[in-house]
């Protein structure tokens, strides 16, 4: 193997700098003393009172976990079925379907939901969020398991089916423990999605059903007061994406490159 | 983490129990205070989303919005909402304290009879400035010129921000042109268009959120904003000690007056406690808080009294008979006069 | 089983889901680009309820379609130079964002296809991690860092003044916005770069050593062009998101920063110029179909000469 240059591993020192600063700011400033952003003044927990106090943010935490559950449990048995159907058959519509909502920025799938919900006369609240949602997730969810299958030893099948196993026996028996991982991958990519979508609820939300992404952009655009509680809540949002990540790489590494 | 699931899981007990009241509000009008003493006397949570500019209200509610008992437009945007069937009658037996207001307020041309509205302050658009800068810098801020002639702008580029609001951004230019706020003359509306786009690139940013900070902090020195909004950024000043104060004042060119009134939608879901929170407000008291904790004109004749001499002195706040000649309510527009103004704002909003 | 009856029941439930929540909701959205705006919002009702029968009653028919049903939308698009400008300065932005991920992605890319393999899952790890975080906090961070307070801020303007520069400020600026994007969408470039690098042959740079190329000739003749399909997969991952974003203009940028995104949401949320809305996204979607079209040809033909 060739050394890599001393340059190389400057520049890239620097974009991995470029790519932390950032975050670690934020990081550091949920424990700042002070409420402007811009100068270290001293240590303190005071924000993550205030946040556990907050009832508007705690709302929509709330709020948005209760999507992403739902998102999370109806996206990966339709984006597994997705998958599956994708693996085992050539269709024209559904793969179609399914990659154009992650082809296409995000405004255009808002933005024509928006006029669909509010045409059938929709009140817009966590169940358009969720409908949404779900209608974005699927694509994810299809893909890694689509990915899991192709790495499939399809043998097993047959020669449980030689075996005298039903289709359905040979799906339960082989198939389905074999691209698990997949779907736990997938499952736990459409929670993280839903929670972390921004533009899509930003379209589809209505009254009281501010997610945490909402009520963090609200906050970040209106730079009122209170900041120092975003630099809090999105320290926790990251602990908690985080979290999922480790068990994503735990249960199918392959999953995270997937996504991308 | 779990600290905060179990906060989590409490309040979703909590939230199912509570009664909610949904106001959906200009941003920065209404003082914590008053909504704490009303939650606790309804023993109800008042939940507020806020909006910076009517357009902003009118396009949501347009969208699809439910779900909110209570809007505070200003006048003009009174009949669009009527028009739209989402508005429901005040059912007056339930505000007896609309007696209160001035009647100097009630029964405009937006509302007659007030069978839907009931006034809750009013502002007046004009500009406010750092005080030190402007007297450093020697710019006469009683003119639109301050917000809108490049010449004056050259000094103090990227330290201005105008309101985000069509409306509110046209009648300055107008005026500044010497038009009618209210003029809907196509040729007029295009020289007002030209102004604004001449004056864009001196300006940091359209803001109708932010502003009060921006000047309290520093980075702004002028902004187009209203009257309460400044009065809140002069006390934020002082309280912060700042080496500056935020002065404000009428424009002799003429501002607008925006006479703000609480409506209930029509599918509010909850009726009752939106009639008791229009009572609460216009009870002299209460009303005269709102004035004193965020300095909004007040149309509420039992208020008077409450409310502290210093700020009935500010001409800006509340306008002496001499001034109210300058200021004029911007009028519902319909239609295609709204649509073309809606190009031109698009087209200025887009421009370089 | 009967395979066209499995067939059905397993494709069926996405499908129904999907054609309900995004097949219609575009079809509804390119059909109401050809009609006019209501008077306050929305679109021009196509069925009204009667107020006397309280019956709902169909307006449209073939007749008086022309009432209804209008190309002025698109022509108000073609007509004004600023639309297409604004087209344009959006497709400027992405570009830059994309060229400055390329720029900055290639030594990430390259260092991680050259690690040893247990580094290079870390490596790839660390790449990925901060774009696990919400999108709006890693945008909300560069508000924190640009803003005129902040020690990056003053820095910048003392060293400027040693000039006789006159400070600037970043924050709510055009270079703010291009920063946002290229934060939000690095990792984009960087893993389709890292995945066609690591496949690279070393034999043949050795080969180029041999014959006396310098480290420049051995990455511009060898690396480079074999790197294209990877360039270009990175491209199309970079370049179509960052053409219809909103957020990180609204945030970040000032009053001359708009995006496509912007006009978009403007007229949903703002001018209640629903038609108008959908003639714009009509012509977002056909951008990003031209430039995912682009990317597609130019990354085969490059490997097609691989």
């Amino acid at each position: 193997m060739k050394k890599v240059s001393n340059w190389v591993w400057a520049c890239a020192a620097l974009v991995y700098a470029f790519l932390y600063l950032p975050l670690i700011i934020v990081v550091l400033f949920s424990f700042n003393d002070s409420n402007l952003n811009a100068e270290w003044v001293g240590f303190t927990f005071k924000w993550y009172e205030m946040l556990l106090q907050d009832e508007v943010m705690i709302e929509a935490a709330m709020h948005t976990l209760i999507i992403g559950f739902i998102t999370c449990i109806v996206a990966t048995v339709l984006g597994t079925l997705a998958g599956f159907a994708m693996y085992k058959w050539r269709l024209r519509l559904l793969p179609a379907l399914v990659l154009t909502p992650i082809a296409i920025p995000e405004i255009l799938m808002g933005v024509a939901l928006l006029i669909f919900f509010v045409m059938l006369n929709m009140t817009l609240g966590l169940v358009s969020i969720t409908l949404s949602h779900i209608a974005f997730c699927i694509g994810f969810v299809a893909i890694v398991v689509r990915s899991r299958l192709q790495g499939m030893d399809e043998s097993l099948v047959e020669a449980a089916r030689d075996l005298g196993a039903s289709p359905i026996t040979a799906f339960r028996a082989i198939t389905l423990p074999l691209i698990m991982p997949g779907i736990i991958a997938g499952a736990l990519m459409a929670f993280t999605l839903s929670i972390d979508d921004f533009v899509i609820s930003f379209f589809t939300a209505g009254v009281g059903s501010n997610t945490l992404p909402l009520e963090i952009y609200s906050r970040v655009k209106v730079p009122m007061k209170l900041n120092p509680e975003v630099n809090a809540v999105s320290t926790l949002l990251m602990l908690l994406t985080l979290s999922l990540i480790l068990v994503v790489s735990k249960v199918a590494p392959s999953a995270l490159r997937a996504g991308d | 983490m779990k600290k905060l699931l179990l906060a989590l899981s409490l309040l979703a007990g909590m939230a199912q129990a509570e009664d909610v009241l949904h106001v959906y509000n200009w941003n920065n009008y209404i003082a914590p205070e008053t909504v704490k003493r009303f939650e606790k006397e309804c023993k109800c949570r008042v939940v507020q989303d806020y909006y910076g500019a009517m357009e902003e209200m009118l396009a949501k509610l347009a969208a699809g919005a439910k779900g909110y008992d209570i809007v505070v437009p200003t006048g003009f945007a009174i009949p669009p909402l009527v028009k739209q069937n989402l508005t429901q009658p005040l059912d007056k037996a339930k505000v007896p304290n609309l007696k209160n207001v001035n009647a100097a307020f009630l029964n405009t041309e937006f509302d007659k009879g007030n069978i839907y509205s009931a006034p809750y302050s009013f502002t007046t658009t004009l500009v406010g400035y750092n005080d030190k800068k402007i007297k450093e810098l020697g710019i006469d801020a009683t003119s639109w010129a301050v917000i809108f002639d490049p010449k004056v702008l050259a000094k103090i580029k990227g330290k201005v921000t105008v309101l985000d609001d069509s409306r509110e951004l046209f009648a300055a230019a107008l005026m500044y042109n010497g038009y009618s706020a209210n003029s809907t003359n196509p040729a007029e509306w295009k020289k007002a268009a030209e102004t604004i786009k001449a004056a864009k690139p001196y300006w940091a940013a359209f803001n109708t959120q932010s502003y009060i900070k921006e000047l309290t902090v520093g980075n702004i020195w002028v902004a187009h904003g209203y009257s309460n909004d400044m009065f809140q950024a002069n006390q934020d000043t002082k309280a912060a000690k700042r080496p500056f104060g935020i002065g404000y004042g009428l424009q002799k060119q003429g501002n607008t007056l925006s006479l703000d009134s609480m409506v209930v939608l029509k599918n509010a879901p909850r009726p009752d406690l939106a009639h008791r929170f229009i009572n609460f407000m216009l009870d002299g008291k209460n009303s005269s808080e709102l004035t004193n904790m965020i300095g909004s004109g007040n149309p509420n004749a039992a208020a008077a009294q409450f409310v502290q001499p210093e700020i009935k002195k500010i001409s800006a706040v509340f306008p002496d008979a001499n001034s109210m000649k300058g200021l004029q309510q911007l009028k519902d527009l319909q239609g295609k006069q709204l649509r073309d103004l809606n190009r031109l704002w698009t087209e200025v909003k887009t421009a370089k | 089983m009967n395979n066209r009856l499995a067939k059905w029941l397993i494709s069926g439930p996405p499908l129904l889901y999907l054609l309900l929540f995004f097949a219609i909701p575009s079809a509804i959205m390119a059909f109401a680009a050809f009609r006019f705006p209501g008077d306050y919002g929305g679109l021009l009702p196509l069925v009204e309820v009667n107020p006397e029968t309280g019956a709902r009653e169909v307006l449209i028919n073939f007749g008086n379609y022309a009432d209804f049903l209008t190309w002025e939308n698109f022509q108000r698009f073609f007509e004004e130079p600023i639309y297409i400008e604004l087209f344009l300065k959006s497709f400027w932005y992405a570009g830059i964002t994309t060229g400055v991920c390329i720029v900055l992605a290639y030594p990430l890319a390259w260092l991680i296809a050259r690690s040893s393999k247990k580094t290079r899952d870390l490596l790839v790890l660390m790449v990925i991690l901060p774009f696990w975080s919400n999108f709006l906090i890693r945008v909300y961070a560069w508000m924190i860092i640009l803003g005129p307070q902040s020690y990056f801020s003053q820095v910048l303007n003392r060293v400027l003044a040693v000039f006789g520069i006159e400070p600037v400020s970043l924050l709510f600026s055009q270079f703010a916005v291009i920063i946002g994007l290229v934060y939000v969408h690095l990792p984009f470039m960087v893993l389709p770069l890292y995945a066609n690098l690591e496949k690279h042959d070393m034999a043949l740079l050795d080969a180029a050593q041999d014959l006396g190329a310098n480290a420049w000739q051995r990455f511009w003749k060898v690396t480079w062009p074999l790197s294209l399909p990877g360039v270009w997969a990175g491209t199309a991952l970079v370049f179509i998101p960052a053409l219809g974003m909103f957020a990180i203009p609204d945030l970040l940028g000032g009053t001359n920063s708009m995006m496509i995104g912007n006009l978009i949401k403007q007229q949903f949320l703002d001018s209640r110029d629903w038609p108008f809305g959908s003639v714009l996204s009509i012509m977002l979607t056909l951008s990003v179909l031209l430039m995912a079209a682009i990317a597609a040809w130019a990354g085969s033909r490059g490997k097609a000469k691989k």
